[in-house]
Parts: C-alpha cells; sequence; structure tokens
C-alpha cells in the first residue's frame, strides 16, 4: 500500500474536517448576531437592555426592555453562589483535608454524578420540595428568586467543589509533613494555611459558578414564576434563558420579538463569555499553576 | 481551641454531610418513588389516558431520546476526533491552534437555550428539516462537540512524545503512527469523552424543546418525523400537572440512563489510573 499517498489523504481530510468545524462554530456567533441586528436597528441597544417594561405583543403599546430580566438573572445566580459558597468551601474541606485519599477516591465520584444530573431533574425536584416548602411555610407562592437560588445553588456546587478541592489537596501534601512535625494540630494547619492559601482557587470557582449559574435553563424556568418584573427575594421573576425557552415557541420568524429574544440570547452569550475570560485571565496572570 | 478553628471544623463537618446527604437524598427519593412505576409496560407503551401521559408508557421518549443521542454523540464524536488529531498531530502554526481552540472554548460557553434558538432557526426553519429528531440530534451535536474535543485534545497531547518520536524516526507515516499509537494508546479517553457528550445531550431539554420534542408521538425510528424525548416529557408532565406518579418514573429512567454511563465512565478512566 502506498502509505505516503495515505498519509497525505488523511492529513487534507483531517484539515477538511476541521476548518468545517471551526466554520460551523464561527457562524453559530455570526448567525446569532445577525438574527439581532434587527431589533438593534430598530429600538436601539440602550433602549433595549435599560428599559424597563418587556410587551413584545402588545398591540397598542409594545416595549422591549430587558433591564429587569438582566438584573434577575444577575440577582438569582449571585444569590445561588452566596448560598453554595460556605457549602462548598466546608466540603472541598472535608474532601481534600478530612477524609484519607482511599475514602476520598470512592466517595468523590458521587459529587461529580450530582454535575451529570440533567436540569429538568433539579427543576422537577426544586418544584416538589423547595416550592412546596415554601408554600407549606405560608406564602402564598413558593416559586420565587429564593427558589431559583437554592436550586441553582446545589447545581453549581459540583464545580465549585472540584476547583477548591484540588487546590487544597495540593496545598495540604506540600505543607503536611512540616507542620505535623512542628506539631501544629490539624484545625490550626487548614485554618492558617489551606484555607488563606487557597483564595484564589475559591475567587476562580465563584466566577466558574456564576457563568455556570448564568446560562440555567429548565431548572430555574421551572421554580422561578416566570415574571419580568423587578426582581425581590420572595418574588417572582424572569431570567434571560426562561424568557428565551418561554417566548420563542411563540415568535414568528422574522419579526422584531423573534429578534428581540436572539438580543437577549447575545446578551446571555456576552456576559458568559466574559466571565469565562475572566476566569482565563485570572488562571494565567495570579495563579500560574497554583490551580 | 480558638473560634477560627472551631468555625471551620463546624463548617467542614456540616457541608460535608450536607452535600453527601444531598446526593443521597436526591438518588433515594427518585428511586423509591419512581420504581414503583416501572415495569415493562410503562417502557414498551406509547401514552395513554384522558390528557396524554396519565397513563400508559413512554416508549417513544425513550426511542426519540436515544435516536437523538446517537445522532449528536456521532457528529460530535466524528468532528471532535478529526479536529483534534489535525489540531495535535498536522498543524504547525501556534497562532491558528490558538484561534481554532479559543472559538472552540467559546461556543462551549454558550448556555445550552441559545443553542436551542440556534438549532431551531437553521435546522429546523432555514434547512427545511422541520421538527425532527435529525434537527434535535445535530442542535445536541454542536452543543456537546467542544466538551468532546477539547478532552480527545487533551488526552491527544498528554501521549509521551518519545513514542512518536520512535515511530517517525523509524521512518514510519504519521497516518500509520497515529492509527497504531495514537488512537490505541487514548481509545479509553475517547470512548470516556464521547459518553461525557453523551450524558450531557441525553438530560438536555431546552436545545431541543424547539426543534424536536412534542409532546406525543407514535413508536417510529423515523429521523425525520418529530419525537418525544424523556427530558422534555419529564417537563410537560410536570409543569402541566398531567401525573405525577408518571413524572416520577420518567425522571427514574433518565437518572439511570445516565447514572449507568456515568459509571462505564468512570470506570474508563480509573483503569488508566492504576
Amino acid at each position: 500500500m502506498d502509505w505516503k499517498k495515505l498519509d497525505k489523504f488523511f492529513e487534507c481530510f483531517t484539515k477538511g474536517v476541521t476548518f468545517f468545524s471551526f466554520f460551523i462554530l464561527s457562524f453559530i456567533i455570526i448567525f446569532i448576531v445577525k438574527e439581532s441586528l434587527s431589533l438593534f436597528k430598530e429600538i436601539g441597544v440602550i433602549d433595549f437592555i435599560f428599559g424597563k417594561r418587556w410587551y413584545p405583543s402588545s398591540y397598542s403599546n409594545p416595549a422591549m426592555g430587558i433591564f429587569n430580566i438582566i438584573l434577575a438573572t444577575i440577582y438569582i445566580s449571585i444569590l445561588s453562589i452566596v448560598i453554595a459558597f460556605p457549602v462548598g468551601l466546608g466540603c472541598s474541606i472535608f474532601l481534600s483535608c478530612v477524609l484519607k485519599e482511599k475514602t476520598k477516591n470512592i466517595l468523590k465520584p458521587y459529587i461529580d454524578i450530582l454535575a451529570g444530573i440533567p436540569s429538568v431533574i433539579y427543576g422537577f425536584l426544586g418544584l416538589i420540595i423547595v416550592v412546596k416548602f415554601f408554600e407549606i411555610l405560608g406564602r402564598p407562592s413558593g416559586e420565587s428568586v429564593l427558589s431559583g437560588g437554592i436550586v441553582l445553588s446545589i447545581m453549581v456546587l459540583p464545580f465549585m467543589i472540584d476547583v477548591c478541592q484540588e487546590t487544597m489537596t495540593r496545598i495540604r501534601k506540600k505543607y503536611e509533613n512540616s507542620s505535623k512535625s512542628l506539631g501544629i494540630s490539624r484545625w490550626y494547619m487548614i485554618s492558617e494555611l489551606i484555607v488563606p492559601a487557597s483564595k484564589k482557587a475559591m475567587i476562580v470557582s465563584i466566577i466558574l459558578g456564576l457563568g455556570r449559574a448564568l446560562g440555567e435553563t429548565m431548572a430555574v424556568m421551572m421554580v422561578i414564576g416566570n415574571a419580568p418584573i423587578f426582581p425581590k427575594l420572595f418574588g417572582k421573576a424572569q431570567t434571560i434563558s426562561s424568557l428565551i425557552a418561554l417566548e420563542m415557541g411563540m415568535a414568528e420568524v422574522g419579526s422584531v420579538h423573534y429578534s428581540g429574544l436572539f438580543a437577549s440570547g447575545l446578551c446571555l452569550m456576552i456576559m458568559i463569555l466574559l466571565i469565562n475570560f475572566s476566569v482565563e485571565f485570572i488562571k494565567n496572570r495570579y495563579l500560574g499553576d497554583e490551580v | 481551641m480558638r473560634k477560627k478553628e472551631t468555625f471551620y471544623r463546624g463548617l467542614t463537618y456540616i457541608s460535608g454531610a450536607l452535600v453527601f446527604f444531598l446526593v443521597g437524598f436526591l438518588f433515594l427519593y427518585i428511586f423509591f418513588k419512581g420504581y414503583k412505576v416501572i415495569n415493562l409496560n410503562f417502557l414498551l407503551d406509547v401514552p395513554q389516558g384522558m390528557v396524554l401521559g396519565q397513563e400508559g408508557g413512554i416508549a417513544p421518549a425513550i426511542i426519540g431520546s436515544f435516536l437523538s443521542t446517537f445522532i449528536a454523540c456521532g457528529v460530535a464524536g466524528f468532528f471532535g476526533i478529526f479536529t483534534s488529531i489535525y489540531l495535535v498531530f498536522y498543524e504547525k502554526n501556534q497562532k491558528k491552534i490558538k484561534i481554532i481552540q479559543s472559538i472552540i472554548k467559546c461556543i462551549g460557553g454558550i448556555p445550552s437555550i441559545v443553542f436551542g434558538l440556534f438549532g431551531y432557526t437553521l435546522f429546523t426553519i432555514y434547512f427545511g428539516f422541520g421538527k425532527s429528531i435529525i434537527s434535535g440530534g445535530l442542535t445536541l451535536g454542536v452543543m456537546i462537540f467542544p466538551v468532546v474535543e477539547i478532552r480527545i485534545e487533551k488526552s491527544l497531547r498528554e501521549i509521551d512524545e518519545n513514542i512518536l518520536k520512535a515511530s517517525y524516526s523509524m521512518g514510519v507515516s504519521k497516518f500509520y503512527t497515529i492509527y497504531k499509537i495514537g488512537i490505541p494508546y487514548c481509545l479509553k479517553e475517547i470512548m470516556a469523552s464521547i459518553l461525557l457528550g453523551y450524558n450531557y445531550a441525553i438530560g438536555a431539554t431546552a436545545p431541543i424543546m424547539f426543534c424536536m420534542a412534542v409532546i406525543n408521538s407514535p413508536i417510529a425510528f423515523d429521523i425525520k418525523k418529530p419525537a418525544m424525548s424523556l427530558s422534555y416529557h419529564l417537563y410537560t408532565l410536570m409543569t402541566q400537572g398531567i401525573s405525577m406518579k408518571m413524572a416520577y418514573g420518567t425522571a427514574f429512567i433518565l437518572l439511570a440512563l445516565i447514572v449507568v454511563v456515568t459509571i462505564i465512565f468512570q470506570i474508563l478512566l480509573r483503569k488508566r489510573d492504576e
């Protein structure tokens, strides 16, 4: 067999496939920008982002401003991080410093499975447990920003734990022998050495979790109540992704409403890209090989 | 003992216990509520009842989920494997590699609902595939491509440089080296990456809401027709209040499909470490 020819052919083939996928991926971004352009022409970027009313299908006075919706998206993501962070921190210490290596290797996959559960199942459980719980407590409606935050916090936990515990394990391995030989207790080492030293990893985990939380659709949509109003802790609200998921079926292709949904998707994408870039930046600039 | 240490000690044990309790609770809850619903009828019948879905089974949903996920894994696997082979073994220009890698990362960060928008407009409407398994599968394929590609590329880059150099210096062609050393060396990781993609795809609801999923469909294997999907079926059962019992059963099946694959995934990766 002529290997040289085959080799050449294979190189061309992989090259073709690579450039085809590169083309498709760039096309996605261009496509989304293109579809949202007509809204920006019609309404304007400022009015779209800072407008407070979202009534796309009203005849007399249509308005498309997603300020409340953006705010709710950010609010619910930050809330979920606030809830998840202490638990994630504690659990990372638990995995990296308390458990023996063997036990940890058995238990860690269970947390990884948590990351693989589809969001619709989280939404389902959120609806029958968290929302019900608030209703039992006597609130007229359990669907609120807080329920969304609680459900989301469970979803971002595995990602936060993953980043933190890896760094903590590395730091513990590095200093364990010296601190033991100095006669320092384990908890002194944890509180004075391991936690401060993994501060940057914690920041990365927070930003990473935030990126996850912002784009989450199903779980949030099912428990948040979906009303495009100013978000309050116990009130209903709507996030960008749930807005798209709920209204896409109704919007006529090519209409302003349709283009508005693409524009909201674009906003969400830009927010997440900024977050991902800042993670990369922090990792490269400040962490080096720490994380 | 000082306050700070006590604080961390408390936090550690409480949250450690809390997280493991949560994991256990999630699985046991779905298991005990769901397993009673599961029987042959549930697995092999179409949805029935006064309001569709109240009785009967979920067979079309299982078929729809599997077909679309297989299409997605096929597409993402094919493109993922060849793209990463090209980037690792053939492309010399670091700048080009960086550009392609960063756009893949970029797409990997896009939330799933935006893929839903994209797939719906492009495949369903502009390409004229209509609401169908093929549109859903392609959308999911685009969604999981970055995950699959990044993992495969990473594993290919971890191949021992010396083995490759030895092979090249013996005059073995690049294709033969990749075929005989590169792929077999990383086969487990490649399979694991595709399985991870499967996990994402089978549970995804948002991307297929518009371009594939419907409330009822017959048991059929036609990829040009719309189909039910497990995740979307669970969503409609729950939000429209059709049947809690069936929702638990559907959630059980969906979770079981994911847990089984996750266990295979872990085994594949663990063998390598030892």
